[in-house]
């Protein structure tokens, strides 16, 4: 047990190593992300002061805790890129042969999936993502105690396993139909738009969505409601809302992994 | 001659109108950004608030969903094309074509266009009437104006594109240069946000940017926040931006070609 433990570490280790090298290569490459990604992310938070500062805060969220809310959601999109971002490139994987080559290897095959590639770029998400949290933080007055750090790790932990639930189930699509298209695309503005904006601005139908039937208002929304003490009318629920973000997160993960398993069992290559 | 022209933009039309799955998730996530855009703005303008800088929430709906619709639209694929064909050494077989490379990647790129104006911006539309009603413009004239802002917003995102892809011959891996300058274009054109809401100090910068020309021209002339007189006024600096961006690729195209290195094959 320990030795096989061992040998996933160092297999990952090497993974890792290789993805960091092949991403260096090209400076200019991680140059244009490092530009990309602040520019997107910091006017995205001016867009909505814009907004807040010419009309009202909305729905009872001012700025500072928009700007929690904002940077909760991002730091939490940031840890899932580095870590999981091949789960978007399933259906390239199955159609240009490369997942064979996964099942051919005496390793877990999820495991290889998840580690071949520690996306080392993802981390530029991470810094905006950061910046505003805690910007959003000292607006607030969030307080640093002990309880509420674990808190938060709990609530980052959930999220990344809520999204890669979610992408990964997407991916497993491919395993029936060879694609899944944009799939990602959709999947990701639909994160953004329910994770860093309140969802309590939308219609009842989509919040109940999003609570109950795709769970990502788990991520980011329900936490926030929690730590900044505002008021959630849609769900009231027993223990701490924030708390629920990790249980609901490995839920949703067991349950993608389940579908995952039983979609590889249904994999065909696509042969060449 | 454009024949050759007519030729290209045809295949593009035929293979872009083959792909239907693509189809379906780019107008879902347009749907998205749509309907959670709107929310936004019915939850900014909740509790009874008028106009704000002389927009009702009809004009920022209007706004708002047209706004993505021409997004879809405007296909400016050229930046991505250069740099692909760079990569990849294709960029010579274009060379040996006997018409201008630049109007070539255009063709195509009107292809696309006309193309998504069927199958993205059409059911945009649709849905858009379904939950937010018809988005009728103010004025039949408006309309009229709106129509020729549009081309030559199309006209000024193009070249910006054909500027950045220029850039590849130069550095050999462009990254992704264009989707930097496309988020700095989403904001500053006021696509999300009308700049009417931004602070008066980015607004008179703006005014010298060719930015805001490309998208809230032509949907400030739709809901009519634009009148008629400033309406051609705006069309005329449009058309200025057109022709300067024009000349400034004309120049950086006849140093480039020289400059062109065939990488591999």
């Amino acid at each position: 047990m320990m030795s096989s433990i061992r040998h996933y570490v160092s297999v990952a280790s090497c993974f890792a190593r290789l993805a960091v090298q092949r991403q260096l290569e090209y400076p200019l490459f991680l140059f244009s992300w490092l530009l990309m990604i602040p520019i997107q992310y910091f006017s995205g938070i001016w867009m909505l002061k814009i907004i807040v500062d010419r009309f009202q805060p909305l729905n009872g969220w001012d700025f500072p805790e928009l700007t929690f809310l904002y940077g909760l959601g991002l730091v939490s999109h940031g840890i899932f890129v580095v870590f999981f971002i091949n789960t978007w490139h399933i259906d390239n994987m199955v159609i240009n042969g490369g997942f064979d080559r996964l099942l051919l290897r005496p390793m877990n095959v999820f495991f290889q999936l998840v580690a071949s590639y520690v996306n080392f770029i993802g981390l530029i998400d991470c810094i905006p993502g950061i910046i505003i949290f805690l910007y959003g933080c000292q607006l607030v007055g969030f307080e640093w105690s002990f309880f509420n750090i674990v808190k938060l790790i709990l609530v980052l932990l959930g999220g990344v396993l809520l999204r890669a639930a979610l992408f990964i189930s997407l991916g497993t699509i491919a395993f029936w139909t060879k694609r899944n298209g944009s799939m990602v695309g959709f999947a990701l503005s639909m994160l953004e738009r329910a994770t860093m904006y309140p969802l309590s601005i939308y219609p009842f139908a989509l919040q109940a969505l999003f609570t109950f039937l795709i769970p990502i208002g788990f991520i980011s929304f329900y936490p926030a409601v929690e730590f900044l003490g505002k008021d959630s009318s849609m769900v009231h629920l027993p223990l701490s809302l924030a708390l629920w973000t990790p249980i609901i997160g490995l839920v949703c993960f067991l349950l993608a992994h389940w579908i995952f398993r039983i979609g590889m069992k249904n994999y065909e290559s696509a042969g060449s | 001659m454009l024949q050759a022209y007519w030729y290209i933009t045809k295949m593009r039309m035929l293979t872009n109108l083959a792909y239907r799955f693509e189809v379906f998730t780019s107008v879902g996530t347009n749907l998205i950004i749509m309907l959670a855009s709107v929310f936004l703005w019915q939850t900014a303008y909740g509790g009874g608030i008028g106009n704000v800088q002389s927009l009702s929430l009809q004009d920022l709906t209007t706004y708002t969903i047209l706004s993505i619709i021409l997004s879809s639209m405007f296909v400016c694929d050229v930046q991505n094309t250069i740099y692909y064909k760079i990569r990849e050494g294709q960029i010579v077989t274009d060379f040996y074509r006997p018409i201008p490379l630049l109007a070539c990647y255009l063709a195509d790129d009107i292809g696309g266009s006309l193309s998504s104006l069927a199958n993205k911006a059409l059911p945009l539309i649709v849905f858009a009437s379904l939950f937010f009603g018809i988005p009728w413009p103010s004025f039949l004239l408006n309309f009229l104006l709106f129509i020729p802002s549009c081309l030559l917003s199309y006209g000024i995102l193009w070249l910006l594109s054909a500027l950045v892809g220029l850039i590849a011959f130069w550095v050999m891996e462009l990254g992704n240069m264009g989707m930097v300058k496309d988020s700095i274009v989403r904001v500053l054109s006021g696509s999300i946000v009308p700049l009417w809401f931004f602070p008066e100090s980015v607004q008179t910068v703006s005014k010298f940017l060719p930015f805001q020309y490309t998208y809230q021209t032509p949907l400030g002339i739709y809901i009519g926040n634009i009148g008629t007189k400033e309406a051609l006024t705006a069309l005329a600096v449009q058309a200025v931006w057109v022709i300067l961006l024009f000349l400034l690729l004309a120049a950086g195209w006849k140093r480039t070609k020289k400059k062109t290195l065939i990488q591999g094959g």
